[in-house]
């Protein structure tokens, strides 16, 4: 079995510390080590929920009092043996996290500040009721009398070697997460968690894993850290201070990469040391909270993002020869290459909405309306602004809830689904103004919803579908740039990348064109015929009215959110009624 | 008064907007029209100031604003009524309007600007204290007119007025708008309703895909395929 | 079940020190609602505000109440120029609570370093005055304090309301893009604002120094109580972190004396809480 390289570094990494209480150096030492590896732990594992989605949290003082509390009681009122209050420990600060999780993380406007001051509150709550109730009711709990498991030749290394154990699980696992598909999920709801949602990721229950690791990591450095300090009391744990340094040393070292944490922790460690053992203490803090200011105006992706982003910047420019794509350079057709289908009265629908309904505080969006798709058709949805077309495909797609009627996809009701059951069961939009995950790279754009869509493919095969998707709207040389770096026509293949990426049977596509010079709309229609030709389905909005005529078999036209005319394009476009929902009727 | 010449606009690095020229003259009324997408709200909010330009420039009154600061342009004599209507919604329908004397040459106007916004649109006199986001979408177009007519602009920028309402007060609307221009105020008028755009303008120009592709005497206009094919491709 | 006066007042010392969280809260949830910028240095001001006072009063024996005068106006160049200096970096929300977090430590230090760590208290004749109101004891600096808190958050919802600027400040937060086509510029009423923020910070702190004890460590005590108090009350509200502020130092002082102590805390925490979770649209 071969290990990964870098958990094989950590692991020696580790090894090597461990056999530090065995050199006979003074005691300092270990206590030294041991807080960097206290701080490591806690920092690491904030990162896990809040650096890599988002969600920052100031509340991890609780779960770290939690863990605090459940090794101290259990260790020094029921008399366990230490080392089994540990998982105790971890258990409790996890399911209390997924519990607080379940309920917060469903409502939908409590994000950004927001989560971070109710997680803040949470822990002056939890303090309080620590405080008031047994658990500690006043006095604190003592440990002295409970018996530190004989790990190292000392009591002081036992517990150095408990906190050096933990930083490493914290390490790998913290590693693991980011290169599996719990990260790139992580990563994609940072950007854009409304959008991760369409196109696949189940947003919900990731943050709920994500939250009960980081809780139950802190947990654990809790419970170690009540036999460190043998006095626990709640007014000195559950404060303001262990969230907020947390969050200094995870955005000093990067909170986008599994070590920036680590990194942070030992560097903030370290100063302050440096400070307080020297004859500055107040200067120590002084200097951190420059740093820190200095930090985040200059270097908002901390040290290691800063580092790495320069080196991101140098790959992305390198072109990619074609003989590094896996498999063909022009991806299989699936089926033979058709034109407009045949469609007769027994044609089945692929996709049927009856008396779709949707209103917004008092605009009726869309109003009753009926139509019906067909396999392998280009059908145009058309209308003057506002006439609800954007409404439908966000509607279909999963973004929106419809106020009423329903959606049929291949026989299937779809209504009240969440958008990521949506996008798995074969639909893909792209969305009218690109919203592309800005931190990930043009490939992993591409690649997670081919992860996370319809397809559901494996880590590898996704990122070879993703290249075949690449090659096909000619972004392959930007593979490793990010979206930031591509214009708007490229952005908009992107989103027709992604779109395509989940293999899906419907496509829905929102004003592709609108803002693309004529030369870079003729090659949008090529692109879009050539989808269908390999047997998707599509439904576009337009504006571009060329570009409907040379692609569409059928039109449908809504205005004031009711359907008025749906067939032939050229038909269609000279029906009075159509007209005169464009162009207005004159008045004198 | 009003000369746009050759100007760019992009949106990020992506062009919306290239070689765009047109002109209002004293007292006209112009309109603007094309289907969606095509850059006419862009072109609306660059001379507003609401947009930076690249490239060519405009000039108002003799005076170059190319390079002028967002907040100038309504002292210059600049006022819009924003796509969308963008009411202050949580402030009273009296605030708003007085928001729009804020400058201090038409602070000095306000008492008679607001008699003359209420002439004008007399529906609103009763709702003056109400919050202007509980109005309906008609009455929010009044205030969004009255609110730009209280900075007594030179010139009025109006942005698809027509968005959202119903046809009878579509009706009424483009009346008011028609009597402010005959008061001597001058308009450029972006619509997407193109008949009734025809009707109130003297001249229009044709945007589509980020260019002007035609431009001439409304009435002469509406009969010219070239708006038969930007709308309906047809 | 305490006695009737005991209850009063409690209740009476909890109208005082929600004063003061609604005093201390106004200048935060104004640049909150209005700048979008969650700005902790505002703690930091207060306390060194409070400092100063102390400092003033007590080595060169100026009137405590005269510092009202003289350190708002000081604190009003700084708080604008440290607004000028952050609003050339494009920052977050978020990231403007990292940043004055750091600001904020900085001042700590400062404070520390200057007068050390030792508990200072702000010793007036001011201290001993005091009426009373039938049974109740009405202490003299703690009713300035509410007097002050009052006193500024009518002022300022007054001028929010009525006032040209007021009303152009509140435009401002609402749309900015729009509120500059109608002439208003946003680069110098931000640049305003926060001065006038940090001079409110220097009026709490003078308060604060009047009615407490004063050790650089408290700085962030106050942090979860304001900002609950700011957020049950409305960012970008004047009057609304003042309601809040003597809602929750009245149930807290209620909570003392009914229960423990120490379970105060738990009454604005968890207000806030279920605050946030029932009706986050009204932030």
């Amino acid at each position: 079995m071969t290990i990964d390289k870098t958990i094989a570094g950590i692991l020696g990494a580790g090894a090597l510390l461990a056999s530090i209480p065995w050199l006979g150096l003074p005691a300092f030492y270990e206590s030294f080590l041991y807080l960097i590896c206290h701080w490591m732990i806690l920092a690491l594992s904030w990162n896990i929920l809040s650096g890599y989605s988002g969600y920052f949290s100031f509340g991890h003082g609780a779960f770290f009092g939690i863990g605090m509390y459940t090794s101290a009681g259990l260790a020094a009122n029921l008399k366990w043996p230490f080392l089994w209050t540990l998982p105790a420990a971890a258990l409790m600060a996890a399911v209390f996290g997924m519990a607080l999780g379940f309920v917060v993380f469903r409502v939908k406007s409590v994000r950004g500040e927001l989560f971070a001051l109710l997680t803040l509150a949470i822990t002056f709550v939890v303090g309080t009721v620590v405080l008031n109730t047994p658990i500690d009711g006043g006095p604190g709990i003592y440990l002295n009398a409970v018996k530190v498991p004989a790990i190292g030749p000392t009591a002081s290394s036992s517990i150095y070697l408990m906190a050096l154990m933990g930083a490493v699980a914290t390490l790998i696992i913290s590693y693991r997460i980011q290169s599996s598909k719990l990260g790139l999920g992580l990563f994609a709801i940072h950007d854009d968690e409304d959008a991760a949602e369409v196109m696949g990721v189940p947003t919900l229950n990731y943050k709920l894993v994500a939250f009960g690791i980081s809780c139950g990591l802190a947990g654990l450095a809790g419970g170690i850290h009540a036999l460190f300090v043998s006095y626990v009391t709640a007014g000195e744990t559950f404060t303001i201070v262990v969230p907020l340094t947390v969050v200094l040393m995870s955005v000093l070292g990067g909170t986008r990469h599994w070590a920036g944490p680590a990194v942070g922790a030992t560097v903030i460690t370290c100063l302050l040391y440096f400070f307080t053992a020297g004859n500055n203490p107040i200067a120590g803090k002084a200097a951190v909270g420059v740093i820190l200011v200095v930090v985040i105006l200059f270097m908002p992706n901390g040290i290691l993002g800063y580092f790495l982003k320069r080196t991101a910047r140098k790959n992305a420019t390198h072109t990619v020869p074609l003989s590094a794509v896996h498999g063909s350079a022009e991806p299989e057709a699936e089926t033979a290459p058709r034109s407009a289908p045949l469609i007769t009265l027994e044609t089945k629908p692929l996709l049927e909405v009856r008396k779709l309904s949707k209103a917004f505080k008092g605009v009726q969006a869309l109003d009753g309306v009926d139509l019906k798709v067909y396999p392998g058709e280009i059908l145009g949805l058309l209308g003057p602004n506002g006439s609800g077309k954007s409404t439908f495909i966000n509607v279909v797609s999963g973004h929106y809830v419809a106020s009423g009627g329903e959606v049929f996809f291949e026989g299937q009701q779809l209504a009240g689904l969440p958008a990521h059951r949506i996008a798995q069961a074969g639909i893909a939009r792209t969305y009218q103004i690109p919203r592309p995950f800005a931190h990930l790279t043009v490939l992993q754009n591409v690649s997670l919803v081919a992860m996370f869509g319809g397809a559901a493919l494996d880590n590898k095969q996704a990122t070879q579908e993703a290249w075949k998707w690449l090659e096909f709207t000619g972004l392959h040389s930007k593979a490793f740039a990010l979206p930031d770096d591509l214009n708007l026509h490229q952005r908009k293949f992107l989103e027709l990348a992604r779109a395509l990426a989940s293999r899906p049977r419907l496509v829905l596509l929102d004003e592709v064109l609108s803002g693309l010079t004529p030369a870079e709309i003729n090659e949008a229609i090529e692109l879009i015929r050539k989808i269908r030709d390999r047997g998707a389905t599509i439904v576009f909005v337009e504006h571009v009215m060329r570009a409907v005529m040379a692609l569409a078999d059928r039109v449908a036209v809504l205005n004031y959110g009711k359907l008025i005319a749906v067939g032939p394009a050229q038909a269609v476009m000279q029906n009075k009624e159509v007209v005169s929902a464009y162009l207005g009727t004159p008045h004198a | 008064m009003l000369e746009v010449n050759n100007i760019a606009v992009n949106y990020g690095a992506a062009p919306a907007l290239w070689d765009v020229t047109l002109s209002v003259n004293p007292g006209e009324l112009v309109c603007v029209v094309g289907p969606n997408g095509a850059g006419k709200t862009t072109l609306i909010n660059a001379i507003a100031g609401l947009h930076r330009v690249k490239g060519g420039s405009l000039r108002f009154n003799g005076q170059d604003i190319t390079q002028l600061a967002s907040h100038k342009f309504c002292d210059a004599g600049i006022a819009i009524v924003p796509e969308g209507r963008r009411l202050f919604t949580q402030m009273s329908v009296y605030d708003n309007l007085e928001l729009g004397s804020f400058i201090a040459k038409a602070k000095v106007h306000r008492k008679a600007s607001l008699e003359l916004v209420l002439s004008l649109f007399p529906a609103l006199k009763v709702k003056l204290q109400s919050p202007a986001g509980a109005l309906s979408g008609g009455q929010q177009q009044m205030v969004a007119i009255g609110r730009a007519l209280m900075a007594r602009p030179g010139l009025l920028l109006l942005d698809e007025p027509s968005l959202g309402l119903a046809p009878s007060i579509v009706l009424d609307m483009f009346n008011a708008i028609r009597q402010i221009n005959a008061q001597g105020t001058s308009v450029l008028l972006v619509e997407q309703n193109v008949a009734m755009a025809m009707a109130l303008a003297s001249r229009a120009y044709v945007v589509e895909e980020g260019r002007i592709v035609a431009e001439g005497q409304a009435s002469e206009l509406l009969t010219r395929p070239e708006i038969q094919k930007a709308y309906l491709g047809v | 079940m305490p006695s009737f006066n005991l209850l009063a007042q409690s209740i009476l010392s909890g109208m005082f020190i929600g004063g003061l969280y609604g005093l201390i809260g106004l200048g935060l949830g104004l640049t909150w609602g209005l700048l979008r910028q969650i700005n902790l240095a505002h703690f930091g001001l207060v306390f060194l505000a409070a400092y100063g006072s102390y400092h003033m009063a007590t080595v060169w024996k100026v009137d405590p109440l005269l510092t009202l005068l003289i350190l708002p106006p000081l604190f009003f160049v700084f708080g604008f120029s440290m607004q000028w200096v952050l609003a050339k970096f494009e920052i977050s929300p978020f990231n403007s609570l990292l940043v004055t977090f750091g600001i904020t430590v900085v001042i700590e230090s400062l404070v520390q370093a200057i007068w050390t760590a030792d508990f200072r208290r702000l010793e007036t004749h001011y201290n001993d005055m005091k009426f009373t109101i039938g049974p109740l004891y009405v202490p003299v600096p703690e009713l300035i304090t509410l007097v002050l808190s009052v006193l500024l958050s009518l002022l300022i919802w007054a001028a929010m309301r009525y006032t040209d600027l007021g009303k152009a400040l509140r435009a401002m937060a609402e749309d900015g893009p729009i509120a500059s086509a109608f002439g208003i510029n946003q680069k110098g009423m931000s640049l305003m604002l926060a001065g006038i923020c940090a001079a409110l910070a220097a009026v709490a702190g003078i308060c604060l120094a009047l009615t407490f004890t004063l050790t650089p460590s408290q700085i962030f005590a106050w942090v979860g109580v304001v900002f609950a108090a700011v957020m049950l009350g409305g960012l970008g509200s004047a009057l609304g972190p003042l309601v809040a502020g003597i809602i929750i130092g009245v149930s807290e002082a209620v909570t003392m004396a009914v229960a423990a102590p120490s379970w105060a805390p738990i009454v604005s925490f968890s207000l806030l809480i279920v605050m946030l979770l029932l009706r986050p649209g009204k932030l």
